[in-house]
């Protein structure tokens, strides 16, 4: 396991982000310094599961790795909390994607390292109606 | 007494199912490998590309720690025949995906009755005080060998139960269990083969039928129960026909076992299979009902349950999507993207 993948799991599995002590902002991914006020006073905090989504595009050649699942769907969700992430949409009707729609964090492979190596598990989401 | 019940009461906290998206109609397996027909059941479950037993466990547990409104648990166990990992266990991951760290872990095995072993130990565990409250999941992502009859119902799903100490909030108290094993070569997959073997002569009377006619019986003989003290009953379903007639043979009734038969529209889903149906009967349930469940596992053995639904059910409703929502909530898929899905094409 990669060593960056194994600090990172919590970001990974449970949307562990930051929130600024001094000035209540939230953030995804984790930040050491409040990006709103500078405050340097911030502390893990999991991020709501549900959000919006922002923006998306999908793939027709996805990067290596992702090829049993294309087309795939990318997307910018803006979390119930106003932070933003850059993720994967599975499991949704091509009708269901779209702007404004509702999606939940779910847990899925992210890569597979080979027959041998580790497989490393991240945050998707689903659109749910 | 062969009877296991625990002596400071044990109860069902909070549960949640999981079903994948994807729908394999039946025909389609038999177009491919027998040119038409269909198998047994209608459809079954298939796990998308980037699923497998941990990613569903962590989905289902997740929602009965939310049902149960429970912080921490002094236990985590899964219990599946398919593991992603041959070493390197299954449940620290799922551990740590819930934020659990100051837990006992560990991976069950034991065919399809891996899930409701867990259970078992877990009543135990929070019987004895040793725990204050426990997750147990019986989880799969079943594969048979293409073409071969497994192919037809070799699904994926399953469910994930907390158990705590009875309190007021409680759903359904595990009053009591029996188990029943022997051994018996019905269905094994050796080490670092990819699928099972089974011996179908031995599937039916002497593997099914023998061991969950012994741990129902042995129950019904212990607590003095009969069939129509229950409202609901749930068998391990490798098919559509066995839970039927292992029901008739027990004395159940159609209307007691349909609510919880699930494999017509999803297959078996080994580990999984019984505590889903669990989940499907829950999702009805009203304070007061009793319902039987018993797994099978092949090599092999049969747990009997007697759960009474209590009153924390009617705080349920609503909190976490419905068995019935995620049969309706699916796309099916052809024989090609099952093939992909699930690794079966060599590139
Ligand atoms: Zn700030």
């Amino acid at each position: 396991m990669a060593i960056q993948y194994w600090r990172r799991r919590d970001r990974y599995y449970r949307l562990v982000g930051s929130r600024c002590k001094d000035c209540g902002d939230e953030f995804f991914p984790p930040v050491y310094k409040c990006k709103g006020c500078g405050s340097e006073h911030v502390a893990d905090k999991e991020m709501p599961r549900t959000g919006r989504i922002v923006t998306y595009t999908q793939l027709h050649e996805p990067l290596p790795g992702f090829e049993a699942q294309a087309p795939l769907y990318l997307a910018v969700v803006k979390l119930d909390n106003g932070a933003r992430v850059l993720t994967q949409i599975v499991d949704s009707p091509d009708d269901s994607v779209r702007t404004g729609a509702k999606v939940e964090a779910t847990v899925r492979r992210m890569r597979v390292d080979g027959e041998s190596g580790q497989i490393i598990y991240g945050y998707k989401f689903v659109v749910r109606s | 007494m062969h009877l296991m019940q625990s002596k400071n009461r044990a109860a069902i906290l909070g549960y949640g199912a999981y079903v994948p998206y994807y729908r394999l109609p039946t025909t389609e397996i038999a177009r491919v490998w027998k040119g038409g027909g269909s198998g047994p059941n209608v459809e079954k479950a298939v796990a998308a590309a980037d699923e497998d037993t941990v990613t569903m466990a962590i989905e289902a547990a997740r929602q009965a720690m939310k049902m149960a409104g429970t912080e921490s648990v002094g236990a985590v166990f899964v219990g599946t025949e398919s593991k992603p990992y041959a070493v390197k266990p299954t449940s620290t991951i799922v551990a740590q995906a819930l934020g659990q760290h100051h837990t006992l872990a560990a991976d069950l095995e034991f065919a399809c009755k891996a899930g409701t072993e867990a259970m078992q130990v877990i009543t135990g565990l929070v019987g004895s005080g040793m725990i204050e409250a426990g997750i147990a999941i019986g989880m799969d992502t079943a594969q048979g060998r293409p073409g071969d009859d497994l192919e037809y119902t070799a699904a994926s799903g399953g469910a994930a139960y907390v158990i705590g100490r009875k309190d007021r909030s409680a759903v359904a108290l595990i009053d009591c269990s029996t188990s029943y094993v022997s051994d018996t070569g019905d269905f094994w997959r050796r080490a670092h083969e990819r699928y099972p073997r089974h011996l179908s002569r031995f599937t039916g009377e002497p593997a099914y039928f023998h061991h969950i006619e012994s741990s129902v019986k042995t129950l019904f003989e212990e607590t003095g129960h009969k069939p129509s003290d229950f409202k609901y009953a749930v068998f391990h379903q490798p098919n559509p026909r066995f839970p039927v007639e292992v029901a008739t043979r027990l004395g159940f009734t159609m209307e007691q076992i349909k609510t919880g038969l699930l494999n017509p529209m999803i297959g078996n889903t080994y580990a999984g299979s019984s505590p889903i149906g669990l989940a499907a009967v829950l999702d009805e349930a009203r304070p007061g009902d009793k319902i039987l469940m018993a797994s099978f596992g092949s090599g092999a053995g049969s747990d009997a349950f007697c759960i009474e639904v209590l009153e924390g059910i009617t705080r349920t409703r609503g909190v976490n999507p419905t068995v019935k929502s995620m049969l309706e909530r699916s796309t099916k898929i052809d024989y090609s993207t099952y093939s992909k899905f699930r690794d079966k094409l060599q590139k």
